[in-house]
């Protein structure tokens, strides 16, 4: 159920190991409806569709990845670019989800399944406690299956049906909102410093107003996507409306040069599943597997927004896993020990404390200023009075943010075991 | 009895560069108009009321195969004349010659009955309805609103100046041409729709007839620079005289709750005594 990168990878895979496959979008195609902020990490397909790198529909690959600290009237900006990320087999890419989502359904359908588009799942047939199929809002909607996979994103309807999912779950969601801008691809290649191909991805915390969140810039070939990832229930609780926290950001005298002059050619506005490795549902029943966003495997740790690559991993990995249920009755508790034996699940485990710490009130409201001043400090000469020294500028910054050495020394401790 | 359902696919929300005036079409969005989907609805129910068939025809590239598979679910059969071309090189088709192709892409089959849009949603002359019923050598009854059968005869409803309707029999052979009003084009079931999903849609290839326009250079619209005097006044002054903040004018009147004869009343009342409507041309008489 649903056609995004998750459910494309799982009807891949499926239809590949020879099960009859319907894949079902509510869309009109595939990518349609869906909003991310714009850029897909393709190595995962490496042992599906090898050398997927000469037709993914690219805008432009990253070659640039830069981490940003904001504040109102400073920016630090650790900037790292490698001509490897712009030679096969790439690292990341920029792309539009109408496009990459459709190219991904379509290498699905070739595998033989069949796409239905234009339909919405809206419940789940079941007999005894097992799941034998979905409703659909088509008329004579009813279709059986022998495994339903539930990737139809964040807040998934059909989990929730089940109790997988919580019904409402605002703590570990964030809203992630966006703007696509117009500028001329020569504009772009000039104010980003690349050329060709090349494309840029800009992470960035502080800019949320001290809403726990993080921001992002990311060029496209004649368009650059500028938007923010924040906390649900601190938004809700600030009173600020998303886009005042976009206009902030394109405003930032960092960031205005970029932009300026840019037209708005879309808005959009979507739900994170934030929680990690903590808090994924149960990710199978009897007759269900959830993959995906719908399984909350978005890998959403502050410089890290991967969403579509754990999408794929565990829609290919799902897609496996019900083939073998359905043709072999094989158990569908496969599917998390498969999961497990790969990147999924790993770095997930592995990053589970970096939400908290990410999202953390010091690295979200005390840093950024504490950072910021430290630097300025440092390259600020103060002749006629001499260079202050650093232990100094620490101590008077991190004075000035109310942050003690000893919370530094904590959460650095917490950074070395959470990033380790 | 062979219902033809003329229908154009198109992108209904193709992007227009605003300073070229070039305009990029999304294959994948391309769809039916409200009007194209009323004239498949129409056609549907007519079959489904006297037992004909439903042939939904079109002429266009590829990006029309998703929409007449949604047809061919709906139970329709479907045929697609291959014509790829720009948006312009479209626009330089004359209608007199697309007639001809679409006419002669039905071959033996004559139809009793063709329903189309009446105007496209992206070229709009509204002509080709009736450049279809010349070549057919049938009546024409364009712009309708409604469209029912009434027993054995067609009886169609349509909309003219002044809120009037027209209400006529339709002989057949005819050609119709409907607004997309009225009718909702019905959903393909799941078992249909999956059928259809994977189809291939039949070509027929003819070729489009020599046209006795010659199109001399085909272009985007770009609206000519205008010169716009430089604003005068400050712009406190501006913003009054834009939004009339300081002038007299009638606070808004609360009439009612009343009636909906006497709503109309007011409103036409209000209407007229600010010189939108005049009396003689309603023919109504405002107390
Ligand atoms: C603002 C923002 C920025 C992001 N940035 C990035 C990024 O840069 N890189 C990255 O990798 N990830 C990013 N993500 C995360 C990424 O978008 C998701 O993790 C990813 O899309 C999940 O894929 P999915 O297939 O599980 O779900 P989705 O992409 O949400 O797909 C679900 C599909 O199911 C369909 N569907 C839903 N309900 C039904 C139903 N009832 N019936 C039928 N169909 C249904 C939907 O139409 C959709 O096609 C971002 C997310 C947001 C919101």
């Amino acid at each position: 159920m649903g056609a995004g990168p998750a459910g494309a990878a799982a009807a891949l895979t499926a239809a590949r190991a020879g099960a009859s496959v319907v894949l079902l979008e509510r869309g009109p195609f595939p990518g349609s409806k869906n909003v991310y902020g714009g850029v897909v990490y393709g190595r995962v397909l490496d042992e599906v569709l090898p050398r997927w790198w000469e037709e993914v529909p690219v805008q432009r690959w990253v070659t640039r990845r830069s981490t940003m600290v904001l504040t109102e009237t400073q920016a630090l900006t650790v900037d790292f670019r490698t001509v490897a990320w712009g030679e096969a087999p790439y690292n990341g890419c920029t792309t539009f989800r109408s496009d990459f989502d459709s190219w991904l359904a379509g290498k699905a359908v070739e595998a033989g399944a069949q796409l239905v588009t234009s339909t919405v799942a809206t419940g789940l047939i079941r007999e005894g406690g097992t799941v034998v199929g979905v409703r659909t809002d088509r008329p004579d909607g009813d279709l059986r299956a022998k495994v339903v996979i539930a990737a139809d994103g964040v807040n998934s309807f059909l989990a929730k049906e089940l109790g997988l999912l919580p019904s409402t779950d605002a703590a570990h969601l964030t809203l992630g909102v966006k703007e696509v801008l117009s500028l001329p691809r020569e504009v772009i290649d000039e104010r980003f410093g690349v050329r060709g191909d090349e494309g840029v991805d800009v992470e960035i915390l502080g800019c949320t107003r001290g809403i726990p969140g993080g921001g992002f810039v990311y060029t496209n070939k004649e368009t650059v996507s500028v938007g923010v990832v924040v906390s649900l229930e601190h938004l809700t609780a600030a009173k600020v409306r998303p886009e005042e926290l976009i206009a902030d950001l394109k405003a930032h005298p960092a960031i205005a040069p970029w932009v300026r002059g840019a037209e708005v050619k879309e808005y959009a506005a979507h739900l994170i599943p934030e929680g990690g490795y903590d808090h994924f549902p149960t990710l199978h029943a009897d007759g269900l597997l959830v993959a995906g966003d719908a399984a909350g495997m978005c890998l959403a740790a502050g410089i890290w927004l991967e969403g579509v690559n754990f999408a794929i991993g565990s829609g290919l990995a799902a897609g496996r896993a019900a083939a073998a249920a359905a043709q072999t009755g094989a158990d569908l508790a496969s599917y998390r020990k498969d999961l497990e034996s790969t990147f999924v699940l790993q770095d997930h485990k592995r990053l589970r404390k970096a939400p908290g710490l990410v999202l953390s009130p010091r690295v979200q409201g005390q840093y950024p200023g504490l950072i910021a001043d430290l630097v300025e400090g440092m390259f600020t000469v103060t002749n006629p009075t001499p260079k202050p020294g650093v232990v100094r500028l620490l101590r008077a910054a991190a004075n000035k943010h109310g942050v003690k050495l000893r919370h530094l020394a904590v959460d650095a401790l917490a950074g070395g075991r959470t990033f380790r | 009895m062979l219902i033809v359902a003329l229908l154009r696919c198109t992108d209904l929300r193709a992007e227009v560069d605003p300073l070229t005036g070039a305009v990029s079409r999304d294959p994948r969005t391309a769809s039916l108009s409200a009007a194209d989907a009323a004239a498949l609805e129409h056609a549907l129910r007519i079959a489904d009321t006297w037992g004909g068939r439903v042939l939904a025809l079109t002429a266009g590239g590829p990006e029309a195969d998703g929409p007449l598979r949604e047809a061919l679910a709906l139970g329709a059969e479907v045929r697609r004349v291959p014509l790829h071309s720009s948006y312009i090189e479209e626009l330089a088709v004359d209608e007199r010659s697309l007639a001809k192709l679409v006419v002669s892409a039905l071959g033996e089959n004559r139809p009793d009955l063709v329903l189309c849009a009446d105007r496209s949603a992206d070229r709009g002359t509204g002509a080709l309805p009736a450049f279809v019923a010349h070549e057919l050598g049938v009546v024409q009854a364009p712009g309708l609103v409604a469209l029912q059968v009434e027993g054995d005869q067609l009886v169609a409803e349509r909309r003219l100046d002044f809120g009037r309707r027209e209400r006529m029999r339709v002989p057949l052979p005819a050609v119709c041409s409907v607004e997309g009003a009225g009718v909702r084009l019905r959903r393909a079931s799941l078992p249909a729709s999956l059928a259809a999903a994977n189809a291939t849609i039949p070509l027929v290839d003819v070729a489009l007839p020599a046209s006795p326009v010659r199109v001399v250079q085909a272009r985007p619209t770009r609206p000519r620079p205008r010169h716009l005097p430089a604003p005068t006044g400050t712009s406190r002054e501006r913003l009054l005289a834009l939004t009339g903040a300081l002038l007299s004018h009638e606070p808004p009147t609360v009439v009612g709750p009343v009636g909906a004869a006497e709503a109309a009343d007011a409103l036409l009342d209000f209407l007229v005594r600010h010189g939108y409507l005049s009396e003689a041309r309603t023919g109504w008489a405002v107390p």
